[in-house]
């Protein structure tokens, strides 16, 4: 090898190293955790199995008179999903008695593995309370769901930090990419449910 | 362990697996750094140690072990939860997670999606992280003033505890958010540190600068066709790997720096046959006895009659991984870690008809459920799975008949089970014998709504199924149906014939030729960090495989899951005598 390819050769590994080492967005001080976007959701009409075994249909759980988060996860999953959960987890928390005040959806995107005992363990050991379902089904109707919410990954260990917030007055659906602080996702839940009590007033 | 040259960040290098992340290195300077921090590191935990002659207050031993769970289950040495904070200000305790759930078992880090989670063991903590590590000769080419910037220095016990508690690498950077901010006080800090200390600090046994060694295991009583299928086909492997294609040692040994690094990683395969005599209850001292002669890195596939347990049992205690073995009758287990199954065999049956019986439409939901079963271990374990299933769904029990080993399976039984279960649906894990008498039951008053039957407790007679009782009659099929996967089944094939393997049985060599075929990718992801644990946490973040497995429509893994088959068909056997699945591959 010459000398000036021996440079070069160092040179690109130099630029790969500050490139690859460089901070990420969510681990720099000043940067954003995470962003937020206004998106379009056409929930795909499938039927899919909560935590109990019920039956839930989808669509229908969507559709309802209180704001509604909607996140991915898997059971086994080693770091995204905790984070997420434990976000749900917080928001239970901080509510208190007033938790049914949303509806927190999760669902698996490792249908294969995720049955309703999957989905129980892993609710109890979130302390989920009733408010909060974890819901799997047919492979083809998981990737349906990820689908309309555009946030299909052929690999679940290539997934990614979302949470889908839908304001039930005009059905606009918010989507916070990366992680949210508790307070952020309180925040959230202050907007979708008073745009809802804002349309109850024009309505009166 | 030996520093090689560097390993660089390779996403998506590996068609099947995660990349890891992993450092460039740069040997020269990382070898001074080294040497300070450990000096600093080292002069430390001396000065702690004899203060106290303690770690956080506890001998040495129980120290690790305190850690250890610390590590693994998030509890303090107290038996509390650890707690902390992620994301800013979400309260989180460790039974909800902990640091193995992200830092994995071997302590080597993952890629999740956006997130890279560092390596904690001691073998990279306690170094400094720098670019590529070059041999004398390579550094010899390249100017001092052109190596790259230090990443981050060696920690230090000071700057981890700050990292675990505050959140800041030794460069003073704030880490990810989703890292825990540990509230811990510095004695349980202490306890903490001193496990990744000692974790995955040293290589595994069963390699050395050359080779890796490997064990298959074989019981005596196995037919030999099988046993030469197993063994043949994963001979042919260790060619292939030992063929070296790619002249790996020559590279290692002189290549230009970036594929000495590349090829350096590289080690020969010989795998052993250890064979087990005798009772199983003497399996376990003489896996012992094979292992102390010939220490191995992994057990490959291997192939037993009757119960996997003595030999997973092995492997639990001496922490071994076993991957893929061939057996019918695995433990299981929500918890074991060391032996990563294909399947969960009979039991799955057993499981997937409990399942599909309540969610199906064409079966009343509060139908009675009666199991009939010979006192064998093949019956022993759809039974189990079937009533295990029945459990955890929280449905009564099924009724049990146990038919004595003289007890036929003709008219009369069947007319008397009617008779006596009227309404029932009957899961009989039973051999061949019963399907001609099935047809009885189809004058039953009421007829049954459901028989279910396994497809491999039958065999290859299911073509005599009675007419009449093939529209109630439901098969339990855990493998694919052989006509889905005929371009799949043809590349096992060929693949057997190219290695001049003869064809011997070709569902235990196509479940031989997926383990090469995934072994070969594992030791590439581990690369030259030759740890146990951390081989089988790269096969938990394998993708899902479908078109490398020839008798499984589809394989996944994950953290902990091991049994990589997740599904078993429902089947119906049609007028023409063709399968036609009612069910999905995951009976829910």
């Amino acid at each position: 090898m010459s000398r000036f390819r021996q440079v070069v050769t160092v040179l690109s590994l130099s630029a790969a190293l500050t490139t690859i080492f460089a901070p990420s967005p969510a681990a720099a001080d000043d940067k954003q955790r995470f962003t937020r976007d206004e998106v379009t959701v056409v929930p795909p009409a499938v039927t899919l199995i909560d935590q109990n075994g019920d039956t839930v249909d989808f669509e229908a759980a969507l559709s309802s008179d209180r704001p509604v988060f909607v996140d991915f996860i898997f059971a086994t999953c080693t770091t995204i999903c905790p984070v997420l959960s434990a976000g749900y987890s917080s928001i239970q928390r901080k509510l208190g008695e007033d938790r049914e005040r949303v509806h927190l959806i999760s669902i698996t995107i490792d249908p294969e593995h995720d049955g309703p005992e999957e989905l129980t363990g892993y609710l109890e050991r979130y302390r989920a309370q009733s408010g909060w379902d974890f819901l799997t089904g047919t492979r083809q109707d998981i990737d349906a769901v990820m689908r309309a919410f555009d946030a299909f990954v052929p690999d679940k260990m290539s997934h990614k930090p979302l949470i889908f917030i839908r304001s039930p007055q005009d059905d606009s659906w918010v989507r916070l990419y990366g992680f949210a602080r508790s307070s952020d996702l309180m925040a959230e839940l202050e907007r979708a449910a008073g745009e809802a009590e804002a349309g109850e007033e024009v309505a009166r | 362990m030996t520093l090689r040259s560097g390993q660089s960040p390779r996403p998506g290098n590996d068609p099947p697996f995660r990349a890891r992340w992993q450092p460039l290195r740069v040997g020269a300077v990382a070898g001074r750094w080294s040497l300070v921090a450990g000096l600093l590191s080292g002069a430390l935990c001396a000065v702690v140690a004899a203060q106290e002659g303690t770690i956080g207050g506890y001998p040495p031993d129980e120290a690790l072990e305190l850690g250890e769970r610390m590590y693994r289950e998030g509890l303090l040495p107290s038996g509390e939860p650890m707690r902390a904070f992620v994301s800013e200000d979400i309260e989180v305790d460790g039974t909800m997670f902990s640091c193995e759930s992200c830092h994995l078992r071997s302590g080597m880090g993952s890629i999740e999606g956006t997130v890279i989670t560092y390596p904690t063991c001691g073998s990279w903590l306690f170094k400094p992280l720098q670019g590529a590590e070059m041999k004398p000769l390579s550094q010899e080419r390249v100017p001092d003033r052109l190596d790259p910037p230090p990443f981050r220095p060696s920690y230090t016990a000071s700057t981890l505890s700050r990292a675990i508690r505050l959140g800041r690498d030794p460069n003073g950077r704030t880490l990810n958010y989703v890292m825990p901010r540990y509230s811990l006080s510095s004695a349980d800090t202490e306890v903490l540190i001193h496990y990744p200390k000692n974790l995955s600090a040293e290589f595994s046994p069963g390699v050395d600068d050359t080779t890796l060694r490997f064990a298959t295991v074989v019981s005596h009583d196995v037919d030999p066709e099988d046993r030469e299928a197993m063994v043949a086909t994963l001979e042919a492997h260790v060619r292939d790997h030992n063929s070296q294609s790619r002249h790996e040692e020559r590279r290692a040994r002189g290549g230009p720096f970036y594929k000495e690094e590349k090829y350096a990683p590289y080690r020969r395969y010989a795998l052993s046959v250890w064979q087990l005599d005798g009772a199983p209850e003497t399996w376990g001292d003489q896996l012992e006895a094979h292992y102390r002669e010939e220490p191995v890195f992994a057990l490959l596939g291997g192939i037993a009659t009757g119960e996997w347990a003595p030999i997973h049992e092995f492997c639990e205690r001496n922490r071994i991984p076993n991957l893929f073995p061939l057996t019918e009758y695995p433990v299981i287990s929500d918890t074991d870690w060391y032996t990563l199954y294909l399947d969960k065999g009979h039991y799955k049956e057993g499981e997937t008809a409990a399942r599909y019986i309540r969610r199906s439409d064409a079966i009343p939901v509060d139908a009675p459920v009666v199991q009939v079963f010979r006192d064998e271990p093949s019956a022993r374990m759809c039974v189990r799975g079937f009533a295990d299933a029945r459990s955890k769904m929280r449905l009564t029990a099924a009724g049990e008949v146990e038919l004595g080993a003289d007890d036929a399976a003709d008219a009369q039984l069947w007319r008397r089970l009617a008779e006596e279960h009227p309404g029932a649906v009957f899961a009989l894990w039973l051999g061949e014998d019963i399907l001609t008498m099935l047809g009885e039951l189809s004058s039953a008053d009421p007829p049954p709504p459901a028989v279910f039957v396994s497809a491999s407790l039958v065999g290859d007679g299911l073509g005599s199924l009675a007419k009449e009782a093939r529209p109630f009659t439901y098969i339990t099929h855990s493998a694919s149906i052989p006509a889905d996967e005929e371009r799949t089944r043809l590349a096992v094939k060929r693949w057997l014939q190219a290695r001049k393997v003869p064809e011997i049985n070709f569902d235990l060599q196509s479940k031989m030729y997926f383990l090469g075929w995934t072994l070969a990718g594992m030791v590439k992801m581990m690369r030259d960090d030759f740890y146990r644990d951390y081989f089988f946490d790269i096969a938990d973040m394998m993708r899902d495989q479908y078109y490398s497995i020839a008798v499984y429509p589809r394989l996944s893994f994950g953290p902990g899951q091991r049994y990589a088959s997740k599904g078993c068909y429902v089947v119906q056997l049609t007028e023409d005598g063709t399968l036609e699945k009612v069910s999905n591959w995951v009976v829910h």
